[in-house]
Parts: C-alpha cells; structure tokens; sequence
C-alpha cells in the first residue's frame, strides 16, 4: 500500500457514496458546553444529511448555532451526544491523530479573516498543505498551478499575506483549502471581511467549484451570499428550522 | 529551506530577532563561563599532573621510627636510615638509581642579608642523576654548592656567591660555601626535593657541618622503568620492613592522585557555578519561548485546524529553541576560546595544555550542554502549543 492509498485508508474512501450513506451524516447530533453558569446547549439534536457535490447554506442569526455546526464539521469538534459521519467515518471513533489527518485531506476550510499563516508567501500558504500530507516540498508545480487558477501570478505567489489585499488573501486562502484536492469545502462566512465586487469573485469562484463536482458548504448571515447554494439550512437555538 | 517548519522557525526568529539575540546572550554567557572555568580547572590539573609526572618515578623512602644512635660518643635519638638499612634498600633496588639525601633547614646570610632555607647534602656525582643546572657548574666537592632558582633570585645570588650557612652568634665563624651553579627550575616535585628554594652542598661539606656521617633523612630510588614502580616498591618493603615498619616508602602517584582529586573537586565547583549562569540562560530561553507561543495563539490555530499533526508544531517550537541555543552556543564557544585562553595564561601563566583534548573538549561540551539547555527549555511551551484547542486559539486576537 502507498503512503496515498494508507492515508485515504485512515481518512475514509468512496466507499461512503458507495455504501449509500452520504458524504456527512449528522445523526441526532448535540453539542453542549458545560458552563459556569451552567450548561449551554449551541445544537440540540440536530440531524441531517448532506451529499456529495451539494452547495448547501447554513444560516441562522448570532448564536443560532453556525459556528459550533462549522467546528463540528471541519472536525475541530466532537459532538456531545449522537453520532457525526465524515466520508463514512464516525468522527467520535477517530484518534486525535486521524482526525488531523482528515482535516488535512478530506476537508479545506475557508476563513472570514483569511488565516492565512503571517511568516509564510502566498506561495508558500498554499503549498503547506501538500507539505503537511507528503512530508517533502512540492517539486509537482500543483502550488503554482492552484494558486493560478484563481488568478495568482508569480511574482504575486512571493508576497506575504501583510502585503496582499483582503481579496487577493481569500483567494490564496481558497487556494490553500483547494491544493489537497478535498471532497469538503468549509466556508465561514468568506465574503465577511470584503468589499461587495470582490466579494461576488470569490463566490463565483466557490460556485465554480461547485460545478466541478466539490461539496461547498458556506455559513453565512448574507441571504445575497446563500444565493449561490442549492440548498439553505436555518438554524435557530441550535435546531435546524428549515431545510 | 527543506524543512518548513525550521524554514518558519528561522523567520520567527528574524521577526524577533533583538529579543531571539537577548535571550541567546544568557546562552552565550553559560556557554563561556562552563567552557573557560572548565579550561581553567584542566589546565591547572595537566599543568600540575606534568610537573609531578616528570619525577613520579622516584620512590621515596624515609625513616619511620625513633633509634638510638651513637655520634661522637654520645647516645642519642634519631630518626634517620643507617648504612645497614641502605645497603638493604640498596641491594633492594637492583638495577636503579639510589640517591641518599641528608636534608636540614637553616639559617644563612648573604653579606649581611639573612634567609632561610633548605639545605641538602648530596653526593656531588648522585645531583647530575636528577636535578639539571642551568647556570654555572655542579659542585665537585669541597665548598662548591648550588642554589635554587627560587633562592637565587630572591637573595640576588650569583655565580661565585659566598653563603655562610648557620646561626650567627657573636664570635662564632659560620662555615660557609661558595655558588658554583644554579638549578634550573622544577616547580612542584614530587621527589621530596624541593630544590627551587634550596641550597645544595656536598655530602661531606653536610656531614662535616651537621655530623650525621652515614645517616640519611631520605633516600631517593629512581626507577628506570616506570612499570617496575610497585614492583620496586614492594622488594624494599619487604627487605627492610621484614621485622615491623622501619621506613616509609612512598611515591608521587599517591599524592598525584590526591592533588589531582583536589583540583578536580575545585574543577566541579567552578564548573558548579558556571551552571548557575546556564540556569538562568534557561529561564531566559524559557521565558522567550513563551512569549513566542503567547504571540503565536492565533497562527497555532490555524496550522493545527488545517491538519498540522501535534508533533509537528512541537518540532517548529523546539526547532526555534535549538536555533537560539545554536547562535549562543556558537558565539560561546568562539567567546569561550578567547576568553579560556586569556584566563589561562594570566592565571596559570602556561598555555601549553590549552589545546589539549582535555581542556579543548570544554569548547564543545559547552556548547553541547547549551544547546541541550535551550531545547529543554523550549519543551514545555512546544508541548504547550501543540495542545492548544484549535477552536479556542482561532479565536484569540
């Protein structure tokens, strides 16, 4: 077995689509924090499927529960009661190591503030994820060929995130979050921190995507951004309301 | 950069660079004060070690109890070797060299400048066999004598110099000799001939002045192979202690070993102190890679929610531990060479073992336990950051 075909073996594989069961699967899922001032429930029983090459919306109001939903599908958390299924996998079963390892391959997670990592050039933002999964520099050129597709030249790949624009460092974030060829893209909120024009590229980028068969999944409070998706899910009081 | 994690280290560093350069001095600091003090500790001990060692062949045998002698007709007690117990020590030895000494202290007078010192007695053509004269001639007899270095200089004693040797009481003639040569120096012995601040003199000139013919303070074997040492040691025991301890027989490599001990435990205790500044470098460091980590939530966050493995954010923050324990530690170590070698000379006055692997090691070690520091203390911050919750460091301003 080669290093790829170990790691989608510890990741999950096709196998989910496969065996019927879609690409995430949130069964009866709650998530709740043990306060000081007592326990707080941000979801409560939620479940729900999402398939693969979906657009699906997650709004809700502030404190409806988007955040908490976004951690728990980017595997950031665990859920406190029922059982959440990532590319066929239980995530509750998964080590902390094999939970990173999904996070690094099977999802690509796009930022409201970009977090794109301060020390390293655009180039080097998204050629990180390829380090991280073949543990060697990319000699394959798939950095450069990524970070072209959404409109990065060269000697713009060699500037640092404090010299780039809050447009040009979404792309780069999208960029970083595409260069693992993942089957989940995670927006939070992308559009949030620029200008309308720039705002409406990035969604056509995200709506690309989507048509080249990536699942996208957008949290956003914007009903003008949830435009794009093909299905929107209302959360309340960490219910979904309407789906 | 092959690696990125280093390759971020690096740039951390550089974004840092006057606190990562501060922090590395407390580094550099410990780095000079283990490497020179433990340069200095070697060098005294092989400085000390070579000076014995040039007469740690020698056993050295001196009486171990009272007799009654007769001299001059009177009965009186001595602690002395006899002509019966030489010739046992003698025939004891076989092969090597048997030196006997006649040794007192007294006064002397150079004109009208009065000292003391040790004076021997020796058989004129025994002194060539171990001491060397660098000025002048040995003494053939008579009233010829030598001087130590040491004695010489202190009582501006040349060739040619007339020493009268004794009290001086009214009416009384002192006898006196006359300098035919002066030793080179010897520094410390280990052949109980501490002939640097002594003046030699024949045996009879000894003999006739003090009396005492035939009996000897200590008799000196020279062996000419070193490995017969014990060997040689244990046939005059054995001839000459057979009924009860007669004399004491003795060599250099005891008393090495404690002056060797003794320096090495001062060696530790300096040592001792130097890592007291290495214990500050470390909280230094300690400090600065908390700081590190402190400025750093929000980009911890973000490389372990994109699937950077715990381990390799522990590797980014040791690395940049290891980088400024390598700055210190190379600084130190070119520092502490510098400095070694200058402490060295001014306090030892010889620098002829300071390239010596004993004392050089010092550099590298130094600089080893440097750096070993600096990663110790990185690891509690790097363990820190790499178990942070992603969510709640993603979250931090």
């Amino acid at each position: 077995m080669d290093p790829i075909e170990a790691e989608e073996a510890m990741t999950g594989s096709d196998e989910s689509t496969e065996s019927g069961m879609p690409l995430i699967r949130l069964s009866d899922v709650s998530k709740i924090y043990h306060l000081e001032s007592g326990d707080f429930t941000a979801l409560d029983h939620v479940s729900l499927d999402i398939n693969e090459g979906e657009f699906v919306a997650i709004m809700g109001p502030s404190g409806s529960g988007k955040s908490t939903m976004m951690n728990q599908l980017g595997i950031l958390d665990v859920p406190t009661t029922g059982k959440l299924y990532i590319n066929g996998r239980d995530v509750a079963t998964l080590t902390p190591l094999e939970r990173t390892h999904m996070r690094r391959d099977v999802i690509g997670y796009i930022f409201q503030k970009f977090y794109l990592i301060p020390l390293l050039t655009a180039y080097e933002n998204v050629e990180y994820p390829l380090i991280l999964r073949y543990k060697k520099r990319d000699d394959t050129g798939k950095a450069a060929a990524v970070l072209k597709s959404v409109g990065f030249d060269e000697a713009l790949s060699a500037h640092r995130p404090t010299q780039l624009s809050g447009g040009q460092q979404q792309r780069v974030a999208i960029a970083r979050a595409l260069v693992n060829e993942p089957k989940i893209i995670l927006c939070d909120e992308p559009t949030g921190n620029l200008d309308s024009k720039t705002g409406k590229q990035i969604m056509d980028i995200l709506c690309r995507l989507n048509g080249e068969g990536k699942t996208v999944i957008l949290v956003t409070h914007d009903p003008k951004t949830a435009e794009c998706a093909r299905r929107t899910i209302h959360l309340a009081d960490g219910r979904v309301v309407e789906s | 950069m092959k690696d990125i994690f280093f390759d971020l280290s690096v740039r951390s560093v550089k974004l840092n660079f006057l606190r990562s350069i501060l922090a590395s001095v407390g580094i550099v600091i410990g780095v000079v004060a283990i490497s020179a003090m433990g340069m200095l500790g070697t060098n005294m001990q092989l400085s000390v070690k070579s000076q014995l060692s040039s007469d740690v062949n020698t056993v050295i045998i001196t009486p171990d109890v009272v007799k009654q002698t007769s001299i001059g007709g009177a009965t009186i007690a001595t602690t002395t070797i006899d002509t019966s117990e030489l010739q046992d020590i003698t025939s004891a030895a076989g092969q090597n060299t048997v030196i006997p000494i006649h040794r007192t202290s007294s006064p002397f007078y150079i004109g009208s400048t009065e000292g003391r010192g040790s004076i021997y007695g020796l058989n004129p053509t025994d002194i060539p066999k171990f001491l060397s004269v660098a000025q002048g001639q040995y003494t053939e007899g008579g009233s010829d004598a030598l001087v130590g270095p040491t004695i010489a200089s202190n009582f501006n004693m040349n060739l040619g110099t007339r020493i009268k040797i004794g009290s001086e009481s009214p009416g009384a003639i002192l006898p006196a000799v006359r300098v035919s040569g002066i030793l080179a120096a010897r520094g410390i012995t280990s052949d109980n001939v501490n002939s640097d601040n002594a003046i030699i003199v024949p045996d009879l000139w000894y003999t006739n002045t003090y009396g005492g013919l035939n009996l000897y303070d200590q008799v000196n074997v020279i062996v000419t192979n070193i490995d017969q040492l014990n060997e040689t040691e244990a046939a005059i025991n054995a001839k000459i202690n057979r009924n009860g301890d007669v004399v004491r027989i003795t060599d250099a490599t005891s008393r090495l070993a404690t002056i060797n001990q003794t320096l090495g435990t001062m060696t530790s205790f300096i040592l001792a102190i130097g890592a007291i500044s290495l214990v500050v470098a470390a909280v230094s460091i300690f400090n600065v890679m908390m700081m590190s980590v402190k400025e750093r939530v929000q980009e911890i966050g973000i490389l372990l929610s994109i699937g950077t493995e715990k381990g390799e954010v522990r590797r980014m923050f040791l690395y940049e531990a290891f980088i400024l324990g390598l700055i210190g530690a190379v600084v130190g170590g070119i520092m502490s060479t510098i400095i070694g070698y200058s402490v060295v000379s001014a306090m030892i006055g010889n620098t002829s073992y300071f390239f010596q692997p004993a004392s050089i090691m010092f550099v590298p070690e130094g600089m080893i336990i440097g750096i070993v520091v600096c990663i110790a203390s990185g690891l509690y911050p790097a363990w820190m950051a790499s178990n942070m919750d992603p969510i709640d460091a993603l979250r931090s301003e």
